[in-house]
């Protein structure tokens, strides 16, 4: 993490603010997006995540503040910032009375001339390549999404910010989603803007956070880092029950919350739980499951008070 | 010019868009079969009002005279057309959320705005010149070529204008006509602008046209006094190239009052789009 310290920052806000009417929809945002982060910005719905999502894109006009993109002013260097980003707001929406091909060289072609190949590719990327030439009515939701993210890679962006980008898909779509997320960060090497009101999308996807609450923003930094500033709770299923329940009550830094039907809640200290695990192996006690308990929403629920609607 | 060329595109590739094409097609055919099934009776009302003061001889019931008669009466018909595509343009891509796509990329939303327009000036153009080409070739070939006689009953004025002067007097009318159907289309193209469902601007643009029309043509000294400020008094200046001799200075002016009614309307609907925060 000390590598950071010389990694490029891509993306910069300063005392970002909106403002509707009375009301804050962002409040004095100062976000650090690194070069090759998959920056997730979490926040429970209404938090103000999709407002500053869309100031960044250019869609709203901040209230106050700046936002520095590359390193250039996005207001001053508009044209020059957005052809080096690609992002999709809420949910991929397309003319749906064009197929998905003529989508994706209208849009491709407002920021680059775009080859046929290129677009093909774009989408053989995410899977839709024997669907190029249907019109986009007859596609699903989430084949929409997908199509999404490939006028996103069209344009070749070293910056792609996609506002919840799972929202409303099935299971096997968000792992499909999260798959190309990943794929894009790992081996495209591109950064990756992610809000997200789904707490394991973070854990799953992102390398870094920021927490948003009523429009301030609550915490930002590594999610590993964030994570472990709390202990962690875990639920355990071992055998013998009786004797391993005895074993952790001697233990000082385990908290056993409740221990009933072969199935044991317990709070462990930060960075201990493998040596938890090996403990109890140890003393000859089989450990059946071992998994960590809803984290980062108990780390969000305390760092936002209980206000959040998760 | 890309920009311009995609907004074509995107509009063509619709239904809605054809519908207008259509529907005109539809009745300047029925329109012109009907007349031509009629043509003892039309030709008697016509020279009722003036056969025992003239003796007129010819095709009076031509092809240009089929066409000058069907202009006068679609200029209802003809801005309704004209709001499906421009009350549409900008107010559909918020309605289906194409918005987002389309502001998020390098063009700047002037030259998106201005692309938009043009496109909205391009159809109001087409539609106009294929509503005159559709009149001509059709009245041409049931009626036949001959003089062209208006009868102005409101002024008791009858203007016989010679058959080779006709064909450039009615390509002057058909550009006035363009001229005029772009002021509504700006108006229309303004409402979708502020509007982000496409029924608001269509309706909202009609709704002005006719209330306009409707307190123009009040015969009373109050609205005879509103009349110059009504952009529908000189949307009729067509007409004019009709008359004998054509009335220069009226014509400039109407047209000059219909171009300002436009540079004013784009110039409002590019401040709103360039000022407008997108939360849909």
């Amino acid at each position: 993490m000390e590598a950071y310290s010389n990694k490029e920052v891509v993306l910069r806000t300063h005392g970002l603010s909106k403002k509707f009417g009375k009301r804050w929809a962002a409040r004095d945002l100062n976000l650090e997006v690194y070069r090759g982060d998959v920056f997730c910005f979490l926040g429970p719905n209404g938090a103000g995540k999709s407002t500053t999502i869309r100031m960044i894109l250019t869609l709203l006009t901040p209230s106050a503040g700046s936002i520095e993109i590359f390193g250039m002013d996005l207001h001053k260097h508009r044209g020059a910032v957005l052809s080096r980003v690609c992002g999709i707001v809420e949910k991929a929406d397309f003319y749906l009375y064009l197929s998905a091909y003529k989508n994706l060289e209208i849009l491709g072609s407002m920021t680059r001339r775009v080859q046929k190949e290129e677009i093909m590719e774009a989408l053989e990327v995410v899977g839709l390549t024997s669907r190029a030439f249907e019109k986009v009515k007859t596609f699903s939701h989430g084949m929409k999404q997908r199509l999404g993210i490939a006028q996103a890679l069209l344009t070749k962006p070293q910056l792609i910010i996609l506002d919840e980008p799972t929202a409303g898909l099935d299971p096997q779509g968000m792992k499909e989603v999260r798959g190309l997320i990943k794929e894009l960060a790992n081996e495209k090497g591109m950064t990756i803007f992610l809000s997200s009101h789904l707490l394991s999308e973070v854990e799953l996807v992102a390398t870094r956070m920021a927490v948003i609450n009523r429009g301030e923003l609550i915490a930002q930094g590594f999610v590993s880092e964030l994570l472990d500033k709390e202990p962690i709770e875990y639920s355990v299923q071992v055998s013998p029950f009786d004797s391993a329940v005895e074993l952790l009550g001697k233990l000082t830094w385990v908290e056993v919350l409740a221990a009933e039907d072969g199935k044991i809640e317990l709070r462990v200290e930060p960075g201990r739980a493998s040596e938890l695990n090996r403990f109890l192996v140890s003393n000859h006690v089989e450990v059946l499951s071992f998994y960590p308990h809803r984290t980062l929403e108990d780390f969000f629920l305390k760092i936002t008070e209980g206000t959040s609607e998760i | 010019m890309k920009l311009f060329w995609f907004e074509t595109y995107k509009i063509f590739s619709r239904w809605r868009t054809y519908i207008s094409f259509g529907f005109i097609a539809l009745i300047v055919i029925m329109t012109e079969v009907v007349m031509k099934l009629s043509a003892h009776e039309i030709l008697y009302r016509m020279m009722r009002s003036f056969q025992k003061d003239f003796l007129i001889f010819g095709n009076v019931l031509n092809g240009w005279f089929i066409t000058a008669f069907i202009m006068n009466s679609l200029h209802i018909h003809i801005p309704f057309f004209i709001t499906l595509v421009a009350g549409d343009i900008v107010s559909n891509e918020a309605t289906s959320g194409t918005v987002r796509l389309l502001l998020i990329r390098p063009p700047s939303r002037s030259k998106i705005i201005t692309a938009k327009y043009l496109t909205t000036l391009f159809y109001t153009t087409g539609l106009v010149i294929f509503l005159g080409l559709i009149c001509i070739t059709l009245g041409l070939l049931l009626f036949g070529k001959g003089d062209l006689i208006m009868n102005y009953q409101t002024k008791f004025r009858l203007v016989l204008i010679p058959e080779a002067e006709v064909p450039l007097r009615m390509l002057l009318a058909f550009t006035a006509a363009v001229w005029s159907m772009t002021v509504v289309a700006s108006l229309a193209f303004l409402f979708s602008t502020l509007a982000e469902n496409s029924i608001g601007p269509i309706i909202g643009t009609m709704a002005v046209v006719i209330v306009f029309l409707v307190l123009g043509n009040f015969p009373f000294d109050f609205f005879r006094m509103l009349s110059p400020y009504l952009f529908t008094t000189y949307t009729v200046f067509w007409q004019r190239f009709f008359d004998q001799p054509i009335p220069w200075q009226e014509i400039a002016k109407s047209a000059v009052i219909l171009g300002l009614h436009n540079i004013g309307l784009f110039l409002i609907a590019f401040i709103v789009f360039n000022r407008k925060d997108i939360t849909s």
